[in-house]
């Protein structure tokens, strides 16, 4: 079969293969060798998986209704059963290599009939005998009943026993409307169903796509929707950066973002848990966000050179990754036993980027239009039968319009140059920058607009957001001047800054809060030493701090009568007897301690583990040695010598070391009834508590349990295999 | 992108540029939907809650038509996803409906069976319904009107009530515009109420709000039952009522703690409703003691928890709520909303004041510094008491003597909280304290003596929080106050918003102890006036002198202008 596929494109033209080539791209990479290889690799499995993949529910019926032809089938047989617009459809077909010229008739490549399956379009297998449909005319009450519940497939039924069936069932089979598959199983063959069928392998041949129907909208409105919904994205990825820097969330053991978090995420965001995963999920793929090395979720040094670009840049940075991934944010809480978590392992889904582009491909085709989503579903399910899938689209559209790629659920001007690759023109669109605020009298202060990143910035630590969107609403509390304080501003900076950004005088009240908070910030100041130095002798200090010897210890007077440093105390007392003072110690509550006589460690005992040496046998004991031995090997000549105990820890580095080593083990493995029997393996690494290794025995990878490794020693010592 | 006066917000908020040219056309149209949240001098912000969304449904307005003036007007494009949510909210008004049925009386009607189920298998709704009739319709337990209303409410699937409100025992009362006219925003106020049925009108301190209340009683022309806070405040209900209306003096009761007259028109205060013996609310009864046309709840945001319950049962009677401040430390203002009906007319304090209907005012914060010796007592002080001592200090004594002595030209109110403190600020200005213990006879004595200008200075506790009437009172010092509570900072000072003869513009001092609890609350408290865009200037106690003299002459300028 095979040979003569690959003569069916031994005898293509160039031109032929070009466009072979360019309908199954998958062919190309490698570049075939010869023909011959481009035969088997267009006939293998998944090549012509990702052929029909490609095709449209036209196509794929058309297919579907050839394999249900015997090879080599003439193009009329085919038409017959299909209809004849499918001559189109046969050429695409061949031109796609799914079916290929033998002679004046076709053939399907074998894998291609494997995978349509045995009963395409619902169809049994072929009957051996002939039929004589005029006897249906006879037939008794019930029976065209019995045969049009299997007509339309699965081409299958069950009754309690063949030989003992009823009367009617009896006279089929007779007749061989039916065949017994079994004693239970009954098939209707394929013929019998066709005839039933009219002579159709389809009800209905869906022959064009479903134009999409949907609310007409205009194109101005919906761009001006699209804008909000971009400036509004932007807005929710600065936000989550943000509070994700102040508290990151801690990532799952699984890896991921937990629920009580996601809850919490979107709760600040002020919306729903999908969007929030989503919009985690994008930055995610952007890079802006990390799950660091202590588990943490935290923006990257990424997010900081994305916020000095402008919005469109921005927007188009995150969209282009959003259009390219092959993660689903939609499946974030959607598991069937657990919830699957974003920016976790599990959100990878095949084909998802080719649904989208597809899908956006034809929202281009439909401007000023919001279309229904059951409209767009079975649109898409003419366009990819086999790749379509309703909740997918759902999620798509949602996510579109989150990132203003749609506005008012229709195409904007700046989803279709993104798409389309025109220039996008969303920095015009986004409302001008403003560089300044109001402030009112219940200290509170406005942004009429998205602000300078200079000054979002400054806001941003001087007061708390009150409410987001088109404008900013913040609030100046004792709180959010004190954090301003804490980063280093100073009244008189906040002052002057409120003062320069305001267009509405700074109100009095505000005034006074600020030179409140700055009066009272700092007047307690907390610092570190590890040791003090007192003394009610002022004279003593001041004649400590200007001993030449005592310099390089840096001693800070904080008080008249006390110094610190930054020194054990161990140390500093030394010191300063050096210098010939004499001081004495004191404990926490200043109570005198007397010095200890001998000097002890502070920490526990840890000594290091002993390796063991051989040490040179006594003559008698290597005699008494190999008399033991004998006698063992006679007792137990079968029994494989048991591997030494090791502990726990010590199973564990020894374990590390020979993986690192790359040796073979012996290790002496506990099975769930506590016997223990050796096995020579190759360690390879450990995960999880558990070891992963090749085993010899039988040459496979198998996991063992770390706590049921009683032993291990080099292979060396263990007996040959 | 237009270059409207609003922003609106993705929380739901709504920004109102008040300096725009359109800002005034478009608070109009806006205020029928959304709720007025604060009212500072240059952004409004309102907020979209499904409340007001409802209202506006009840009112007849569409979603269409919420939505096309938010885009009208918006500066930046609204955000896709709250409109979408406008137009669900919207739509789930009136799928329940609450009608009168010719044989079963009350039922609840749904042509959704599937909202009609979700709701009856909720367990706090279940109890208050009765079989069911066919699919559509299930009978209302009597009496649980209000109870389902607002469980209805809370589950998000409001009730349109076509059940409709009992027109009481009539009872001929018309305006008696002699002298005088009904304002316009108190015309609009009483007509708004009377068009939506029931509702609260929230007005400032010194609007008239009685005028409202007796416009609604000239629309409903039927026996009223007014709910007022004390005594006093009953007495000037009854004396405004006989002088703006045609009722006669036999026609209006008093039933408070001293006098028990059932007539036409009873004035009661919350205190005898909410007195129990042994137990039960014997004067609840009330309520049912004539067939109200009308229920009025003056100064609503103090309406007692037993009010509240008692109110849930009445929901067929027309009831009107009237406050300045409906502002609850205790979050309760969403149940008067939905007990009473919702805010029907609601304007912005300093809108009156521009209109001349309410004195000009200027709030003064007095920063106190304590004596190293009060500071030290201060530090060391329990929690609990810590506020009392902050705020009863000598040296606050001292200052807020030295206030009223400045002023002793003016009509002065102290205010306070501490009895201790108010008799000795009294004993030493020698001037009548009012309190608690202060009979009413008396109180009322002393209120006609200081309306007279016989005395000019007294000093009060929060008896005279509310309700009490002092057209000419220029001056409140206060003192101390309860603890954080805006409504009470906004009502004392709405105690010299009535408008002076002169124009002068009216002073509110606070005096707040520096660096303790004092100044904590005072932000708490100030914060509904400046949200209402009273901004507070802050002076020291040392800078009094000064700042007197140079306070006193620009109030003089300010009236000459304005009489001009």
């Amino acid at each position: 079969m095979s040979s003569s596929f690959a003569d069916a494109l031994r005898a293509r033209s160039d031109q032929e293969i070009l466009r072979l080539f360019a309908a199954r791209p998958d062919l190309l990479s490698p570049v075939p060798s010869d023909l011959s290889a481009l035969a088997a690799r267009a006939s293998s499995m998944p090549s012509i998986m990702r052929a029909r993949d490609a095709l449209n529910k036209f196509e794929f019926d058309v297919l579907t209704a050839a394999a249900t032809l015997a090879d080599p089938f003439t193009q009329l047989e085919l038409l017959r059963i299909t209809d004849k617009s499918a001559k189109a459809v046969l050429a695409t077909l061949e031109e796609r290599a799914l079916v290929y010229a033998d002679g004046e008739k076709f053939r399907l490549p074998s894998n291609v009939r494997a995978l349509i399956g045995e009963n395409p379009a619902g169809l049994g297998p072929h009957s051996v005998q002939k039929i004589n449909f005029d006897l249906l005319e006879s037939a008794p009450q019930g029976a065209l009943d019995v045969l049009n519940k299997m007509v339309w497939g699965p081409p299958r039924g069950q009754v309690a026993d063949v030989k003992r069936a009823n009367p009617t069932i009896t006279w089929l089979l007779e007749n061989k409307f039916l065949i017994a598959f079994d004693s239970q199983t009954l098939l209707l063959p394929r013929e019998v169903a066709m005839h039933l069928r009219g002579g159709k392998v389809f009800k209905e041949l869906q022959q064009s796509a479903p134009s999409v129907s949907g609310v007409a909208r205009k194109q101005k409105a919906v761009d001006l929707a699209a804008i909000a919904n971009i400036s509004t994205f932007i807005r929710w990825s600065e936000e989550l950066t943000h509070h994700w820097s102040d508290e990151p969330p801690t990532a799952l053991r699984s890896g991921g973002l937990g629920v009580r978090d996601l809850k919490r995420t979107a709760e600040h965001l002020g919306v729903d848990e999908t969007c929030a995963a989503f919009v985690a999920e994008v930055l995610f793929l952007g890079g802006l966000l990390v799950i660091d090395t202590d588990d943490q979720i935290l923006p990257t040094s990424a997010f900081d050179l994305w916020l000095t670009k402008s919005s469109e840049d921005r927007w188009q940075s995150l969209v282009t990754l959003w259009l390219e991934t092959s993660r689903v944010a939609g499946l974030v809480g959607k598991g069937d036993s657990k919830s699957v978590a974003a920016l976790g392992p599990e959100l990878d889904r095949a084909g998802i980027s080719g649904l989208k582009r597809a899908l956006l491909a034809l929202l281009t085709t439909i401007p000023e239009i919001d279309p229904a989503l059951t409209s767009l579903q079975e649109r898409m399910k003419f366009e990819m039968p086999t790749r379509t899938n309703n909740e997918y689209i759902t999620w798509i559209l949602r996510e579109a319009e989150w990132l203003g790629i749609t506005g008012q659920g229709a195409l904007s001007t700046f989803g279709r140059a993104l798409i389309t690759g025109g220039e996008l023109g969303i920095e015009r669109a986004l409302p001008e920058p403003v560089d300044h605020i109001l402030i009112q009298a219940d200290n509170s202060a406005i942004a009429p607009g998205p602000l300078t990143l200079e000054i979002a910035n400054e806001m941003g630590t001087l007061a708390d957001i009150e409410s987001r969107g088109g404008a900013t609403v913040y609030r100046f509390t004792e709180s959010s001047i004190r954090r301003a304080l804490d980063h280093g501003k100073t009244g008189e900076s906040i002052r002057e800054f409120l003062k320069k950004t305001s267009k509405t005088p700074v109100p009095q009240p505000l005034e006074y809060l600020i030179s409140d908070v700055a009066k009272r910030h700092g007047r307690l100041r907390v610092g570190h030493a590890n040791s003090y130095i007192r003394c009610e002798d002022e004279g003593l200090i001041l004649q400590i701090t200007h001993d030449k010897n005592l310099e390089d210890l840096r001693l800070r007077k904080i008080a008249p009568q006390v110094l610190i440093a930054d020194v054990e105390i161990s140390e500093l007392v030394v010191r300063l007897r050096d210098a010939h003072y004499l001081p004495a110690m004191e404990n926490g509550t200043g109570i005198l301690i007397s010095a200890p006589a001998i000097r002890r460690a502070k920490s526990r005992p840890r000594p290091p583990r002993i390796i063991t040496e051989n040490t040179a046998p006594t003559e008698k004991i290597i005699l008494a040695a190999v008399r033991a031995l004998r006698a063992g090997e006679k007792a137990t000549s079968h029994k494989p010598r048991e591997v030494p105990r090791t502990t726990a820890n010590e199973t564990l580095d020894m374990l590390n070391q020979f993986i690192e080593e790359q040796a073979s083990i012996t290790i002496g493995y506990a099975d769930s009834n506590g016997g223990v029997s050796n096995r020579l393996v190759d360690p390879l690494s450990i995960s999880l508590g558990t070891l992963v290794a090749r085993d010899h025995a039988t040459g496979e990878i198998a996991q063992f349990r770390i706590p049921r490794i009683t032993g291990v020693s080099p292979a060396q010592s263990a007996p040959s295999e | 992108m237009t270059d409207g006066p609003l922003i609106v917000q993705s929380d739901k908020t709504i920004l109102l540029d008040v300096d725009h040219i359109l800002s005034d056309e478009c608070r109009r149209q806006i205020a029928s939907f959304a709720e007025l949240e604060k009212s500072p001098e240059h952004i409004h912000t309102y907020r979209l809650t499904p409340l007001g969304l409802w209202n506006a449904r009840a009112a007849g307005l569409d979603a269409e038509h919420v939505i096309d003036i938010l885009l009208k007007y918006s500066r930046f494009a609204v955000p896709h996803a709250l409109l979408v949510d406008i137009a669900e909210t919207m739509s789930r008004y009136g799928r329940l409906r609450l009608e009168a049925h010719p044989v079963h009386g009350l039922t609840l009607v749904s042509h959704d069976p599937a909202v009609l189920k979700e709701v009856t298998r909720g367990k706090k709704i279940a109890p208050m319904l009765g079989l069911q009739i066919d699919d559509e319709t299930i009978i209302v337990h009597p009496g649980q009107r209000g109870f389902l209303k607002q469980a209805l409410l809370k589950l998000g699937w409001p009730a349109e009530d076509f059940a409709g409100y009992v027109d009481g025992e009539a009872h001929e009362i018309s305006l008696n515009q002699d002298g005088w006219t009904i304002r316009r925003y108190q015309e609009l106020a009483a007509e708004g109420f009377w068009h939506g049925g029931s509702g609260v009108v929230v007005l400032p301190c010194g609007a008239g709000k009685t005028i409202v209340g007796a416009a609604a009683m000239a629309h409903a022309k039927a026996t009223t039952l007014i709910l007022v806070t004390n005594t006093v405040a009953a007495r000037q209900w009854r004396d405004e009522l006989l002088k703006r209306t045609s009722l006669h003096e036999d026609e209006i009761g008093e039933y408070s703690g001293s006098k028990k007259e059932i007539r036409p028109v009873t004035i009661a205060t919350y205190q005898v409703l909410t007195t129990r013996k042994k137990g039960i609310y014997t004067h609840l009864d009330l309520f049912d003691a004539i067939d109200w046309g009308l229920i009025i709840y003056d100064e609503v945001h103090l309406l007692p928890a037993p009010v509240f319950r008692f109110t849930a049962d009445i929901q067929s009677r027309r009831r009107l709520g009237l406050t300045a401040t409906l502002v609850r430390e205790d979050g309760m203002e969403g149940e008067v909303f939905s007990l009473i009906g919702p805010k029907r007319y609601d304007v912005p304090w300093k809108e009156i004041e521009q209109q001349g209907y309410i004195a000009p005012a200027d709030c003064v914060e007095v920063r106190i510094n304590l004596t190293d010796a009060e500071r030290m007592h201060y530090a060391t002080a329990e929690q609990e008491d810590r506020y009392r001592f902050c705020s009863t200090t000598e040296t606050k004594r001292k200052v807020a003597i030295a206030l009223a002595r400045k002023h002793k030209d003016e009509q002065v109110l102290i205010i306070g909280q501490y009895i201790d403190q108010l008799d000795a600020l009294g004993a030493e200005l020698g001037v009548p304290v009012i309190k608690g213990e202060t009979p009413i006879k008396e109180r009322e004595e002393l209120f006609n003596l200081y309306r007279a200008g016989e005395i000019t200075c007294l000093v009060v506790s929060k008896v005279a929080n509310f309700s009490i009437d002092l057209p000419d009172a220029t001056i409140a010092i206060q003192v101390s106050g309860t603890f954080g509570s805006r409504q009470e900072e906004a009502q004392r000072l709405g105690r010299i918003l009535r408008p002076k003869a002169d124009g002068r513009t009216a002073r509110f001092y606070s005096l707040v102890a520096r660096d303790t609890v004092d100044q904590d609350f005072a932000q708490n408290r100030q914060r509904f006036l400046a949200e209402q865009g009273y901004a507070y200037r802050i002076i020291d106690a040392d800078d009094i002198e000064d700042d007197i003299e140079d306070g006193i002459e620009d109030g003089i300028e300010d009236g000459i202008e304005e009489n001009n």
